[in-house]
């Protein structure tokens, strides 16, 4: 950013910088061409054929840029479980420890918290905020010690006693050349466990994005990753699962090598969604069609699925499936159970995607072999959920419609109970510089109205794509937010989003002057949204601002039901 | 809300009757009970007040503003019957006094009629099935009038007939100028709908089919202008009657501090 110079122009109505660039920010400014050398000499990059990367993000570019090197000392907790990271960490030198159970307490990995405001500082807004929209302090945004999401240094704990750990806590070993934290980085998901230098460590830290380069553009680090990314998924997936979570090693090896892992919808499902929605149109791919027998237990890895039974000409959504959802555990039950049975044991409802969706099928046999015997018999729940109206299921028909299933922090309005007043806008740009986050407007199905309020998704798609890593999960409570610091106004999240929550504003300076691009005149933008009032004291300021408790902030998972 | 209401409502009535007792006790043994009374009244004022100072510090965590409101709706209604033991009367002698009751009932009134409107006022706006945020009501207003004139405008052009254009110009540009029929909407007294049959669909039976088309449409446009309007009507009463209550409350209390000024100078 050292680049980029800030020039004030007193006498112009404008004020001028030059136009924040993909890796205009890079991920450690202090990495040198003499380091990307040196990694290129590395046994696990020298590899890299260098020619297969587009002119315009060089491997190189990728390594100076998107990479960083880390080194870590004895004890120095390299990933938490739990948090949210946007980096991947290929191990150059030395050995790490991965903590796999018992996780470690809480206190002893240090988990941080959010940097909330003191109780003066909030109320000093009062008269610190400017009265002009979006203005902001443009000499921020040449600051050379930006980092860009992911961890961050001055963030590290250091494990105290550790033999104790080894002792009481079952650990792995993780070796010169291994890569870890891809999962994370790529599936948008926490990290599944506490990672700490064994002894002296040095790591290359890869951010998302120079991670989804270098497996678009090297055929063996796609291999690498996508291997990677479904043997310790299922591993760790089926471990997690009430049906295989009494198996030991072995067995649960065995039960993966026999698994199939499927996928089903588009990964960028969000680029279409808005416009086949406007055009009546749903792309859903069938996972299990009603009617079928099943051959395997279906478990939702990741993403959305819809559960529908028919009725009348058209079908009824009974339920949705998320990460740890089954699906056809009853009627193979029913199967194994009573093989002679004249019973109907073909699935009672149907199955699809909502958007993109890991399956990961088990086979009967398996569920036979490893499930059935040491369960009771699973509780039919097509039954309950199809005797349910369908206007009673009109809610979570909409929901799964409009994907806001998605939504975490979902901003719901009880139009019965809202007088308009707009104390919750108020509220929310008293806590922003006198910018709301967010429009007292939305989707409406019978008294709700789902506002056009960040929902801090499950999968948060905005997340896709973004070249500088500018939004990201926060550290803790995990909820979505935009560094603007880092934000180069791309538009990249806002386009991504389906629900049309995130804002592109043209940004000011401190004096109201429009911040222009230096070189075409044209207006710098930044993308916004509702951060969760993240640094304010005492949560979501629009939810305590309603006089009449009709704004609620809600996991659309059990609104919807 | 209701129910936490009626719950606080218990301790105000309590509050209530200790306060009268004891004033009672005080005027039975020949002590001044209106400075207790007096003092205590203005005590729950100035906390009932504090609700919108609570609006403008919405940074800082002072709790619900829902569970301000409630305590306001509960501490108001302590107020008033505060109010009269403080008085013993409806009416006190005095000029200024009588100013004071007065900015008194008319606070007191104006709080429970906002309280009651905007209670009622939610469920008719929802049940228009549209939500238009008040500011853009002008603008949605000019977006239908625009509409409405393009069909004229296609209409002239498609038929060559200028039948319907000149009872646009005549009759119907008059409605589709601004929000109409105010207090017939606020009542749900249906009047634009019977001002629409009457005058706005005289012309039909002297359009041709291809023309009644453009009508239809026309008639769509005042049916969603019918319900802008009902947004704007109750959205609008819901701001307004707030221009009464709060300049008004803050009257009251500088008008009660200047009343507890004078009876400490001069009356004690």
């Amino acid at each position: 950013m050292a680049e980029q110079q800030i020039q004030t122009q007193p006498q112009s109505a404008e004020h001028t910088m030059a136009r924040p660039q993909r890796w205009a920010q890079p991920f450690d400014s202090n990495m040198t061409d003499q380091d990307v050398d040196r990694l290129l000499s590395e046994s696990q990059l020298k590899d890299i054929d260098g020619e297969k990367f587009p002119k315009h993000i060089p491997l190189g570019g990728i390594l100076k840029n998107d990479t960083r090197i880390a080194k870590f000392t004895p004890g120095e907790i390299v990933v938490r479980e739990g948090d949210y990271g946007n980096s991947a960490f290929l191990v150059l030198s030395g050995r790490l420890r991965v903590v796999l159970s018992p996780s470690l307490p809480r206190d002893s990995i240090g988990r941080s918290e959010e940097n909330t405001r003191s109780l003066f500082g909030a109320f000093s807004q009062l008269w610190t905020s400017n009265w002009l929209p979006e203005t902001r302090d443009t000499s921020k945004y040449s600051l050379d010690e930006l980092m860009v999401g992911g961890s961050n240094e001055s963030a590290r704990v250091v494990l105290q006693d550790i033999p104790t750990i080894l002792d009481k806590h079952n650990t792995g070993a993780i070796e010169t050349g291994a890569l870890f934290g891809e999962l994370a980085a790529l599936g948008r998901i926490p990290r599944t466990a506490t990672i700490f230098a064994d002894e002296d460590a040095e790591l290359l830290e890869i951010r998302w994005q120079g991670l989804r380069e270098l497996r678009a553009y090297n055929s063996e680090w796609k291999r690498m990753i996508d291997e990677r990314y479904r043997e310790t998924a299922l591993a760790a997936h089926l471990l997690e699962s009430e049906e295989f979570g009494h198996l030991d090693d072995d067995q649960i090896k065995d039960v993966a090598d026999r698994c199939i892992f499927e996928t089903y919808g588009s990964f960028d499902w969000y680029t279409s969604f808005q416009r086949l929605r406007s055009q009546g149109k749903s792309d859903e791919p069938v996972i299990a069609r009603q009617g079928d027998y099943p051959d395997g237990l279906l478990m939702v890895r990741a993403g959305f699925a819809r559960q529908t039974v028919k009725h009348g000409n058209g079908i009824k959504t009974i339920n949705y499936l998320g990460a740890g959802n089954n699906f056809g555990l009853h009627p193979l039950y029913n199967a194994w159970k009573n093989p002679d049975a004249s019973e109907d044991l073909a699935l009672g409802s149907g199955l699809s995607a909502l958007g993109y969706v890991d399956v990961v099928r088990v086979p009967a046999s398996v569920l036979a072999e490893y499930v059935f015997p040491n369960i009771e018999p699973p509780v039919n729940t097509i039954e309950a959920a199809s005797q349910k109206t369908v206007a009673e299921d009109a809610l979570l028909e909409w929901a799964v419609d409009e994907r806001f299933i998605n939504g975490r922090q979902t901003m719901v309005i009880d139009l019965n109970s809202c007088v308009r007043c707009d104390d919750c806008v108020r509220a929310c740009a008293n806590g922003h510089d006198g910018n709301p986050r967010f429009r007292r407007h939305g989707k409406i199905v019978d008294n709700w109205m789902v506002a056009n309020a960040c929902m801090h998704c499950a999968d948060p798609v905005c997340m896709i794509g973004c070249p500088t890593g500018a939004i990201h999960r926060s550290m803790s409570g995990g909820m979505v937010v935009i560094n603007d610091d880092t934000c180069i106004g791309c538009g990249t999240c806002a386009n991504s989003c389906p629900y049309e929550n995130i804002s592109l504003v043209q940004i000011a300076d401190k004096q109201g002057m429009p911040v222009v691009d230096e070189a075409t005149h044209r207006p710098i933008m930044k993308a916004t949204k509702c951060d969760l009032c993240s640094d304010q004291l005492g949560g979501p300021a629009c939810v305590r601002a309603c006089p009449h408790d009709a704004l609620k902030r809600v996991d659309f998972r059990e609104f919807a039901h | 809300m209701t129910k936490n209401i009626s719950i606080l409502s218990i301790f105000g009535v309590i509050a209530l009757i200790v306060v009268g007792y004891n004033a009672q006790k005080m005027d039975l043994n020949l002590q001044n009970s209106s400075v207790l009374t007096g003092y205590t009244l203005i005590a729950v004022m100035l906390c009932v007040a504090l609700l919108n100072t609570r609006k403008k510090l919405s940074m800082i965590p002072l709790g619900k503003a829902s569970s301000w409101v409630v305590f306001h709706v509960v501490g108001g209604l302590l107020c008033v019957g505060l109010f009269w033991v403080h008085t013993n009367t409806f009416w006190p002698r005095g000029l200024y006094e009588g100013f004071l009751a007065g900015a008194f009932y008319l606070v007191s009134l104006s709080g429970i009629f906002g309280y009651l409107i905007q209670r009622l006022n939610s469920r008719k706006l929802t049940e228009t099935g549209i939500e238009v945020i008040y500011e853009r009501i002008p603008l949605e207003l000019r977006e239908i009038q625009e509409k409405a004139e393009e069909y004229i405008r296609e209409c002239t052009e498609a038929t060559g007939s200028d039948v319907l254009a000149n009872h646009y110009l005549n009759t119907m540009v008059w409605y589709f100028q601004k929000p109409r029929f105010y207090w017939s909407t606020l009542f749900g007294a249906g009047n634009a709908k019977v001002w629409f049959r009457s005058e706005g669909a005289s012309v039909k039976r002297y359009l041709s089919s291809e023309e009644l088309d453009y009508f239809q449409h026309l008639e769509e446009l005042v049916e969603l202008k019918m319900l802008v309007d009902t947004h704007f009507v109750h959205q609008n009463l819901n701001k307004k009657w707030l221009l009464l209550h709060v300049p008004l409350s803050v009257g009251l209390v500088i008008m009660a501090l200047w009343h507890l000024l004078l009876v400490e100078v001069y009356a004690l």
